[in-house]
């Protein structure tokens, strides 16, 4: 009876559902098995039919069979769907489709990359303007007025007393005069100069100063972290050295220089055949500077810092053009 | 600044010292060795050669066949130079050699048919001076195949030194010597004075009278009789050349060579054009006029001061002298002028009149006061060896207001202290003592110190640590591999301008970076600029007052290159004058930080599968909105619209918060892109980021994800063309019962089968409710009442759903 239509229908879909091998049966064969009055459905209307002493073990016997088809049927409509799918030609050499993308300008990369390495070193970071006053630009540190320190820097005066800052080192005041020791920041930003442009030089450009005064800090921690920095941007195997030099924030004063990484020391054009890069201002807070704050010079020492970003980034990506960077041709932006 | 090294070998014992070593050290100490010129390696392959013969090229007019004798070779050479003459010792290139000017090398040459086997050299060639009018003739006396470094004493090392501005000591042989003496631990040897002086005084044949005491604290001069002019002898010459300076005559010459060795100017007036042979230093009670030696009339401010003689100003003190007192050939009795002054008054002055001269340079920066009779001494005493006369009894000193020297203390601790390492108390004596410091008074903890009057730069303790530093070497300094971190905050005052450029980035735009300097036509579209009062050009005048010029000019470049479909953007500061004119503070003007997206040509190109697609207005639009959301300022922010009286935007849009402006933007005006030479349709959108960061951000928070499905309904109407997007989706929005969350126009379009006048608006809506499933009844309810509410009001008529 209904049992052995269970049997019966069981061989008959197996019979059928091996010879398949096209869409169009298969769908013949959803219909005669599996749809709504399907051979299945109709097994099940007969079992309203059946004793009740019988009923649940066909029930049972009736949803295997119902599992089995439906696992069977699914397993060889993946596989014949499967097969139609790699016959069909694709041709996967066809470009994927655009999509854009932005890009900061290799500037900001640059700045960025800089800012991450110091304040892994635990500094912080500190932002001032543009327009600045001749005070915190010169004077508060220590550029006496009529003295031949300030040609150091061709200035953009706006006024008498007020100027486009030349350097991002006024930054440092500014901090000074909010914050007690111990203060550990850098400055990055856009600084400006009166000189004509040129190859390699243009009216404005970025600088990162940078900071630290607190109790007990020396010329030897100064070289400690810069040294860390140098070897961390440039790379783990340079060579560095620290001569003195002159700026009226700092004393004593130094020049970082690194040994060309072009040439590795031979002496190139870049480096002006001397083996050698600079690429740091730095020294030790001159007491003027504390003066003009308010620290008391006695108790506090501290050390400065100061790069130039075009500078830094043309020597690493080698461009020899500093007014590229302000054109924005896109050519150009996109390399980066 | 130039320096001879075989001059400050005469200074300086330095002769076990290889020349790579004393460079070094030299930069290592601070004097920067910028150059190097070896001329033994550059007249490497110059010889004397003699001109044996000389005949006519056989095919051309203006050229000579040359044979030239070294000595030992004789030589083919092809001269073009009209005198050169057989019988004649010249400068002989031979193959190999690199000439200077050019920097070329000599190689065997076909010259119209016939072989030249090197060059005969001019002046200018060898880089001797700018003569090149024909060869070089030596002496005759000269030995043919001897090099030219040796005939010519062309055997010198030239070192160029940047000198920093607080070494004003450095502008010197001796001066660089004293540091070259701390270094190798040797002695400066300051030539002796040695002179006879004659029976007459100086103080009788002419007076000095100072009147401005504060800017001329001290003159001292040295008068000569019964000198001849004549041109100096070559090895002084040479010496002048050797470091970049022009021979004059044998009284100039000496004053700038005892320049360069002492580092004091010195000015040396005839006598006799001295009106009462008399010196008054004085500054100018007006603005005057004043003929310098270089024949210029200068206009020089009132309290200049100057040098005048009994009746009228003879030279600018300390710049320039005057052409009607300077030494001419016919000149026979001198006034030698060696005097200190105030360097600021010198910096004025040098400064008012543009005009920076060997003497300014040093005297602005702070020369000697205690150096000045030395120094005409010994110009005296040089001059007299060279130009005969005599030298009247007495240098004329006058010394109103005698300069001392400094003392400081330095304690040994604080040494340790600023550099982070000890170095023994005999190290710091002895490098104190080379560099000419005088121990006043000692103790076991510190020094006192008397600080040479020629260190202008050293007046406190620090100043003296970086001495010790420096002599001692940077290299010395341990260089520590831990450091001590700060606990603390640790803010990023960049952080909201970084999360700016993310998002801008993440949009797919690349950033710009355009000079912020502009012409007063870019900087005044925007606003009122400023103006830098000595720009370098007309075009860089005055600050920006928006970010769009320069993007507009950035987008102008790169049209020009081919370049059409752009995405930028922008974080820049923009500046404005707030009140008047004049900047006297931080208030009279604004700085902002500004954000500018420019978009322009096609935001889809033509591809495989699909068409190309142009930016529009509504790609502007939607970069905008996706910025702000960035920020979680969509319901906070309030679009507000114009589509004319802008003055850069046709179609203007803008973003307003309840107090605040955030920004403006829309497609730029085709008279504003015709300024930029623009020829495309560009959008722009400018924000004031230092607003938007004004704006308090709603605290983020997590919200429940939705687990009752969402129910999806469509339905499309035809309007009036007047009835606005905005209008409809408000509309409906207000008539929901709260079940519809989100409303999005999925299709617009006009067409004549739609009627004159007319639009259709499509609109896919949906519907959920966070606690529950909703029914299909409730929602086909709410649909069907928001159906009639929207024909109803808008007079629309459904297309169907």
């Amino acid at each position: 009876m209904l049992n052995d239509k269970i049997k019966y229908l069981r061989e008959e879909f197996h019979k059928e559902i091996n010879l398949i091998n096209s869409n169009n049966k298969l769908e013949e064969i959803r219909l005669k098995y599996l749809s709504r009055n399907g051979l299945l459905s109709q097994l099940f209307d007969e079992l309203r039919l059946v004793s009740k002493e019988e009923k649940p073990l066909l029930g049972k016997e009736l949803n295997l069979l119902r599992n089995e088809v439906t696992d069977k049927f699914n397993s060889v409509k993946d596989s014949i769907e499967g097969r139609a799918k790699s016959e069909e030609l694709v041709d996967l050499t066809l470009p994927g489709k655009t999509k854009t993308l932005g890009s900061r300008h290799v500037l900001t990369q640059t700045v960025d990359e800089i800012k991450n390495i110091f304040k892994g070193l635990g500094f912080a970071v500190a932002l001032g303007p543009e327009i600045e006053s001749d005070y915190y630009n010169f004077e508060a540190l220590n550029f006496p007025l009529d003295h031949p320190a300030r040609d150091m820097q061709d200035t953009y005066f706006l006024s008498d007393s007020f100027l486009l800052r030349t350097h991002t080192t006024p930054v440092q005041i500014r901090i000074m005069e909010k914050h007690q020791p111990p203060v550990r920041a850098i400055m990055p930003g856009r600084v400006y100069r009166n000189e004509a442009v040129s190859a390699r030089s243009y009216c404005m450009f970025h600088q990162v100063d940078g900071i630290y005064v607190d109790t007990d800090v020396t010329f030897a921690e100064l070289k400690g972290t810069l040294v860390s920095f140098a070897k961390q941007f440039y790379g783990e195997d340079i060579k560095y050295r620290f001569r003195p030099s002159y700026f009226p924030f700092t004393e004593p004063s130094a020049e970082m220089d690194i040994t060309c990484f072009l040439c590795h020391g031979a002496g190139c054009r870049v480096c002006k055949y001397s083996g050698w890069l600079e690429v740091l201002g730095c020294g030790m807070v001159d007491p003027n500077v504390f003066k003009a704050v308010g620290y008391d010079s006695e108790k506090y020492t501290g050390y400065a810092f100061g790069m130039g970003i075009e500078r830094t980034a043309m020597l690493k990506y080698g461009i020899n053009d500093i007014r590229i960077f302000f054109e924005n041709d896109i050519r150009f932006l996109r390399q980066f | 600044m130039k320096l001879s090294l075989n001059w400050l070998k005469e200074l300086v014992d330095l002769s076990d010292v290889p020349t790579s070593e004393i460079i070094h050290k030299l930069t290592m100490s601070g004097l920067e060795v910028e150059d190097v010129i070896d001329q033994n390696k550059i007249y490497e392959n110059f010889v004397v050669g003699f001109v044996k013969e000389k005949k006519k090229h056989p095919n051309a007019d203006k050229l000579s066949l040359c044979t030239v004798s070294t000595g030992k070779e004789e030589f083919q050479v092809i001269c073009g130079a009209t005198n050169v003459d057989s019988g004649q010792k010249v400068v002989f290139a031979k193959i190999g050699a690199i000439v200077p000017k050019g920097n070329f090398k000599i190689t065997k040459a076909k010259i119209r048919g016939i072989e030249s086997y090197g060059m005969i050299c001019s002046e200018a060639e060898l880089q001797l001076s700018d003569n090149h009018e024909g060869i070089l003739v030596l002496e005759n006396g000269v030995q043919e195949g001897i090099t030219v470094s040796e005939a010519l004493s062309l055997n010198d090392t030239i070192l160029e030194i940047a000198i920093t501005p607080n070494r004003p000591d450095a502008l010197s042989h001796i001066g660089v010597g004293r540091d070259l003496a701390a270094i190798f631990k040797s002695q400066v040897k300051i030539p002796a004075i040695n002179i006879e002086e004659s029976e007459e005084k100086a103080s009788t044949a002419a007076a000095v009278e100072i009147t401005d005491k504060k800017n001329c604290p001290r003159y001292s001069s040295r008068i000569l009789k019964g000198i001849s002019i004549k041109e100096s002898p070559s090895w002084l010459r040479r010496r002048l050349k050797n470091i970049g300076l022009r021979p004059i005559n044998n009284i100039v010459d000496v004053t700038n060579y005892v320049m360069y060795e002492t580092g004091q100017p010195l000015h040396a007036f005839d006598l006799e054009n001295l009106a009462g042979h008399k010196i008054v230093v004085q500054s100018t009670e007006k603005e005057t006029s004043f003929t310098t030696l270089d024949s210029k009339e200068r206009k020089l401010p009132k309290g200049t001061l100057m040098i005048c003689d009994g009746e009228k100003p003879v030279a600018i003190a300390g710049v320039m002298g005057g052409e009607n007192s300077e030494v001419t050939s016919a000149t026979r009795s001198i006034l030698i002028e060696s005097a200190y002054f105030n360097p600021s008054s010198i910096r004025n002055t040098s400064k008012a009149l543009g005009l920076s001269t060997d003497a300014s340079y040093r005297f602005e920066r702070g020369t000697d006061p205690n150096g000045t009779v030395y120094a005409a001494s010994r110009a005296a005493q040089i001059i007299k060896q060279l130009a005969g006369g005599e030298i009247l009894k007495d240098v004329i000193d006058v010394c109103p207001k005698k300069i001392e020297p400094l003392q400081v203390k330095i304690r040994l601790n604080r040494v340790e202290k600023i550099l982070g390492y000890k170095i023994d108390r005999g190290k710091i004596r002895e490098i104190l003592i080379k560099l000419g410091m005088k121990i006043i008074d000692e103790a076991e903890s510190q020094f006192h110190i008397s600080v040479p009057t020629n260190r202008p730069d050293i007046e406190r303790e620090i100043d003296l640590i970086e001495e010790i530093a420096r002599i001692d070497g940077y290299d010395n300094i341990p260089t520590v591999s831990r450091i001590s971190i700060t606990l603390g905050e640790k803010k990023d005052e960049s952080d909201f301008t970084n999360k700016v450029k993310e998002t801008a980035i993440e949009l797919g735009f690349y950033e710009m970076i355009n000079n912020p300097l502009q012409s007063e036509k870019a900087a005044s579209l925007t606003g009122s600029p400023i103006k830098i009062m000595n720009p370098q050009s007309a075009d860089m005048a005055y600050l920006r007052t928006s970010l769009l010029p320069g993007a507009l000019r950035t987008v102008s470049i790169n049209l020009n290159a081919g370049e059409k479909d752009l995405k930028l953007f922008e974080i820049g500061n923009i500046f404005r004058m707030k009140s008047g004119n004049k900047i006297r503070d931080f208030k009279d003007f604004t700085e902002n930080e500004s954000l500018i997206f420019v978009i322009t040509g096609k935001s889809r190109i033509k591809s495989w599968y699909s068409g190309e697609e142009n930016e529009d207005l509504f790609d502007l639009k939607g970069f905008v909105k996706s910025f702000i959301s960035k920020f979680s300022l969509d319901n906070v922010l309030q679009y507000s619209y114009n589509h004319e009286g802008d003055p850069f935007y046709e179609l203007c849009f803008s973003l307003k918060s309840a107090n605040l402006e955030i920004g403006i933007g829309g497609s730029v005006s085709k008279k504003v892109l015709k300024q930029f030479d623009i020829d495309e349709n560009l959008y722009c959108f400018e924000i004031n980021l230092d607003n938007l960061k004004k704006i308090p951000v709603p605290a983020r928070k997590y919200s429940e994800l939705l687990k009752y499905p969402k129910v999806n309904r469509d339905f499309a109407f035809i309007f009036d063309k007047s009835v606005t997007y905005k209008q409809v989706s408000d509309f409906i929005l207000e008539k929901s019962t709260g079940l519809l969350k989100s409303i999005t126009l999925f299709d617009l379009f006009e067409s004549d089968t739609l009627g004159k006048n007319k639009k259709s608006m499509a609109f896919a809506l949906e519907f959920f409710d966070k606690d529950r499933t909703l029914t299909d009844e409730e929602v086909e309810k709410e649909f069907v009442y928001l159906i009639s509410v929207v024909t109803e009001k808008f007079n629309a008529k459904l297309r169907g759903n």
